[in-house]
């Protein structure tokens, strides 16, 4: 595919913002991130009695002379996030008009340069049948960014793709960051499993739906005969008329519902976007309305 | 039901080829989509089919084929018969000269055919038509046609003439028709109030109209030199004031008119004088006009025109006198004659080629043998050839004898002295006794000789004999006898074509075949040619239309032309005349033809709402126009 062209000026918006991950996270090394035990961050957290051996320069010693007792000050730790993005490269995502790779790829560079620029870890992988490859692993700053994202350009869409059966059996790391699923969900394999075994494992998972336009609100009329870009074998032959496209619209409502209401059951974010949508309206609008990134 | 062209039913077979085509070619647009996940899973909320819509994915088929089956009937011209609808119309056309008149901007013989159209056009196919038209003749048009078409356009074609109809004619013929088919409705188009019509349904067209005309229209030169119109004026609706111009030649402004109070039907006769312009010792015309200035429903009748004929000649004469001044003068005051003048002394047997040859106190040794020869006061006769010898010259001293006007009745006669006043007295002191062993006419006698007579030579061409000196022993020259006897003889010695010049719409027009004349040829008022036979003296010729005719006459290798005026004949001047009965006798069958119906309109119709259907259906399928 075309290379993907990643729009300068966007990533420099994108460094002002920020990711909201929901759950403390419980990374190895620090970063920008709360975590759930005590460190040396900057951020109070509390006190508690001193005993021999504790650092004494964390003596609050305005309290001892309140209480004339030795009280040390606990801070929060701040962790490093692993984020892993996991691209549907299933056929469906490369075929029609719509342009969803260019668009996940995109989706995937920006969300993987936020990540950077928080000090997190990123990891990129492709999800083909029912097979995990890693295209980008554990990218770390800004200039191993700059050297690593052009493997995304490097993506073939091709095949099926079963999210669950790919993801549950990899690394997908304990509470330590976030899970960005970038498909278009449009099978009824089951997805459901991998996002509950993400959200089991303390991810935080945000589920990104890219639909094209003509998927969203079809112009096809009359006799068709629409076969499946990926797999001949399922065809699907209609004089499309006003009741199917009413038919349609209501499946498309029903498909994104079903999904947007798996993941807000299990905490999950999760938003649908078109692919024809600019990469800063997504970020801008999309994305902060939802409450994913701030 | 019959079908004209059954082959076209083959178009049929299209209908399978169609099914099959339809079968084999897929109308489904093929495209490969990203996913059909959604599209099956529409199906889910699909509402339940409608039962007839299982048959829209056909329907487009359906009415390709009965668009096939509506073009092969179309094609094979089904014939559906109607029995006992149809009939038979016989109509009879009334083409008098009355039918000119017009009202509601059409003429009655428009009118006529109108009623006529309307009766074909709604007359059930099948029908049969049959037209006679009575006219300048009674013909039967076409007779029993089916085909409204042509029966329409040929009575398109038909036109009115100007002369009576002739209704015991045209009864004759649809007599020897109803003889054949006693079904037939007959209708008779006139403009005639018919008293009783026995088989035949009138249809008067007669409308509302009035009429004023000009008749018997006649003009006589006076002794001053003037001219004296007079006629007959007649209003034949109602009671009315009109006026009366009169026209010279092709002038458009009326040189004398006359006003004239008119009673409904009854004539009013009218005289116009017109004295000669100052100058003038006479009025001179080529064709005078007299027509009434108001206009009315009937434009034909309201104009007469007369010609002078003794202007329209042209001649060339030659004059063998000493003394020529009255005979000079009498030539040019009668027309368009050019005269040559010779001496008697200077005349030779080889000056040949004139029309007239007139001898004033000579005779030549040999007659003239291709023109006409005037003697006055011949010295002595011509042996063998002019029909006349001198039997010395009688005198009578110191007094004067009074000439005698013939009496007799003759045609010739009154022709030759026509004009003349019998009060009017021409004295003699001399004359010539001439013995005649030709037939002459003899206009004027002197002690029962006599002294001015008329007649042919051994030639064949004309001759007239004045056995008087015109002016030294006779006041001839000076007398009002004398010049209207010499123009009378002047139109004797060239005779014209025509013996008058205003006839009517119907009348035989009598043509005189001239001496060394070659051919006749008339033109119409409406330019129609034609040759008449010149073999007899004279020939008929039948003048059918209104207005004026050319008659030209090759004579000798020069042309002649006269012209002649037909006028409507008075009967059908009247707006509103009867007819006493029109009748076809027998009984009439009530036997019906069969009708039949062939029109395709409707199958076109219907075949057009099929193929703008099937457009829309594919408008539908293809675009979702709703």
């Amino acid at each position: 595919m075309a290379n993907t062209v990643i729009d300068e000026e966007l990533l420099q918006q994108i460094e002002l913002l920020q990711t909201l991950i929901k759950n403390n996270v419980a990374g190895m090394f620090g970063g920008n991130h709360k975590s759930k035990s005590y460190g040396s961050s900057c951020e109070f957290a509390d006190y508690r009695e001193y005993t021999p051996g504790d650092d004494i320069t964390k003596i609050d010693w305005n309290a001892y002379a309140r209480f004339e007792k030795l009280y040390t000050k606990l801070f929060l730790d701040e962790r490093q996030m692993h984020t892993r993005i996991y691209i549907d490269a299933s056929y469906s995502m490369g075929y029609g008009k719509g342009k969803k790779d260019e668009q996940a790829i995109r989706l995937a560079a920006a969300l993987a340069y936020l990540s950077v620029c928080e000090m997190d870890k990123v990891s990129v992988y492709t999800v083909q049948n029912k097979q995990l490859e890693c295209v980008i692993s554990g990218m770390l700053g800004k200039e191993s960014y700059i050297n690593s994202i052009s493997a995304l350009n490097d993506i073939t869409f091709a095949g099926d793709s079963f999210l669950s059966d790919a993801i549950i059996p990899s690394t997908v790391g304990y509470g330590d960051g976030m899970s960005i699923i970038i498909s278009d969900f449009l099978t009824d394999n089951n997805y459901e499993a991998a996002i509950d075994h993400l959200v089991g494992k303390k991810r935080h998972v945000l589920c990104v739906q890219l639909l094209s336009q003509e998927e969203l609100a079809p112009k096809a009329r009359g006799k068709m005969h629409f076969f499946d870009s990926e797999d001949t074998g399922k065809y699907y032959r209609k004089n499309i008329n006003r009741d199917i496209i009413h038919a349609y619209k209501m499946a498309v409502e029903y498909a994104t519902g079903r999904i947007r209401e798996y993941c807000a059951a299990r905490g999950a974010d999760y938003m649908l976007i078109c692919a024809e949508d600019p990469l800063n309206k997504v970020f801008f609008e999309n994305l902060i309305d939802e409450g994913v990134i701030k | 039901m019959s079908l004209l062209q059954p082959l076209g039913l083959l178009g049929l077979l299209a209908i399978p080829v169609l099914i099959l085509i339809y079968i084999i070619k897929s109308k489904y647009t093929e495209q490969v989509i990203s996913s059909t996940y959604l599209w099956t899973l529409s199906e889910r909320f699909l509402k339940r089919k409608n039962p007839i819509k299982t048959i829209t994915g056909i329907i487009s088929l359906i009415l390709q084929i009965l668009a096939v089956i509506f073009i092969s009937i179309a094609l094979a011209h089904p014939v559906f018969t109607l029995p006992g609808k149809a009939n038979d119309y016989c109509f009879i056309l009334d083409g008098s000269g009355s039918m000119n008149i017009v009202y509601d901007g059409k003429s009655r013989f428009e009118h006529g055919k109108d009623e006529i159209r309307s009766i074909i056009n709604s007359a059930a196919d099948g029908s049969t038509f049959t037209l006679i038209t009575t006219g300048n003749t009674t013909d039967m048009i076409y007779k029993e046609s089916d085909d409204k078409r042509m029966a329409v356009r040929r009575l398109n074609e038909t036109a009115s003439a100007y002369v009576a109809s002739d209704f015991s004619s045209a009864a004759k013929v649809a007599q020897s028709y109803f003889n054949e088919n006693s079904a037939c409705k007959f209708y008779l188009v006139t403009d005639k109030e018919v008293g009783s019509a026995v088989n035949a349904e009138v249809i008067n067209v007669a409308g509302t109209a009035f009429n004023y005309g000009v008749d018997g229209v006649s003009y006589a030169f006076n002794v001053n030199g003037g001219v004296t119109v007079s006629g007959t004026a007649f209003s034949y609706e109602s009671d009315a004031d009109i006026t009366v111009d009169l026209f010279f030649d092709d002038s458009k402004v009326a040189a004398a008119s006359k006003t004239l109070s008119l009673k409904r039907g009854q004539g009013e006769k009218f005289t116009i004088e017109k004295a000669p312009e100052e100058g003038q010792s006479a009025v001179e015309f080529r064709s005078l006009r007299v027509a009434i200035r108001e206009k009315d429903s009937l434009s034909l009748d309201n104009q007469a025109v007369l010609y002078n004929t003794r202007s329209d000649a042209s001649y060339n004469t030659l004059v063998v006198s000493d003394t020529p001044f009255f005979i000079n003068a009498t030539l040019d005051s009668a027309g368009n004659i050019k005269r040559t003048v010779v001496s008697p002394k200077d005349y030779t047997a080889e000056m040949r080629g004139y029309g007239l040859y007139i001898f004033q106190n000579f005779t030549p040794d040999k007659m003239p043998e291709d023109g006409a020869v005037w003697f006055i006061n011949p010295d002595s006769g011509v042996d063998g050839t002019s029909g006349f010898a001198l039997r010395g010259v009688e005198k009578f001293e110191g007094s004067t004898v009074e000439l005698s006007m013939n009496k007799s009745s003759s045609s010739r006669v009154k022709n030759l002295l026509k004009g003349t006043n019998s009060a009017d007295k021409t004295s003699v002191t001399e004359y010539v006794k001439c013995g005649l062993y030709r037939s002459f006419t003899t206009l004027l006698t002197c002690n029962n000789d006599p002294v001015v007579f008329a007649g042919s030579n051994s030639y064949g061409n004309r001759e007239v004999v004045f056995a008087i000196d015109l002016v030294n022993t006779s006041d001839f020259a000076l007398s009002y006898n004398g010049r209207v006897l010499t123009y009378n003889l002047l139109e004797y010695t060239f005779p014209s074509l025509v013996d008058q010049t205003i006839f009517y719409a119907g009348e035989s027009l009598p043509v005189n075949v001239l001496a060394n004349c070659s051919g006749i040829r008339v033109e119409s008022p409406s330019g129609k040619a034609e040759y008449l036979d010149t073999s007899s003296a004279i020939t008929d010729y039948e003048l059918t239309e209104v207005g004026e005719y050319v008659i030209t006459a090759t004579v000798g290798g020069n042309r002649q032309s006269v012209r002649v005026f037909s006028q409507l004949p008075v009967a059908e001047r009247i707006v509103t005349t009867t007819e006493a009965s029109f009748v076809i006798s027998g009984e009439p069958s009530e036997h019906k033809r069969d009708g039949k119906y062939e029109d395709l309109l409707y199958a076109f119709v219907i075949l057009a709402v099929i193929v703008v259907a099937d457009w829309l259906v594919y408008c539908y399928e293809q675009y979702q126009l709703r």
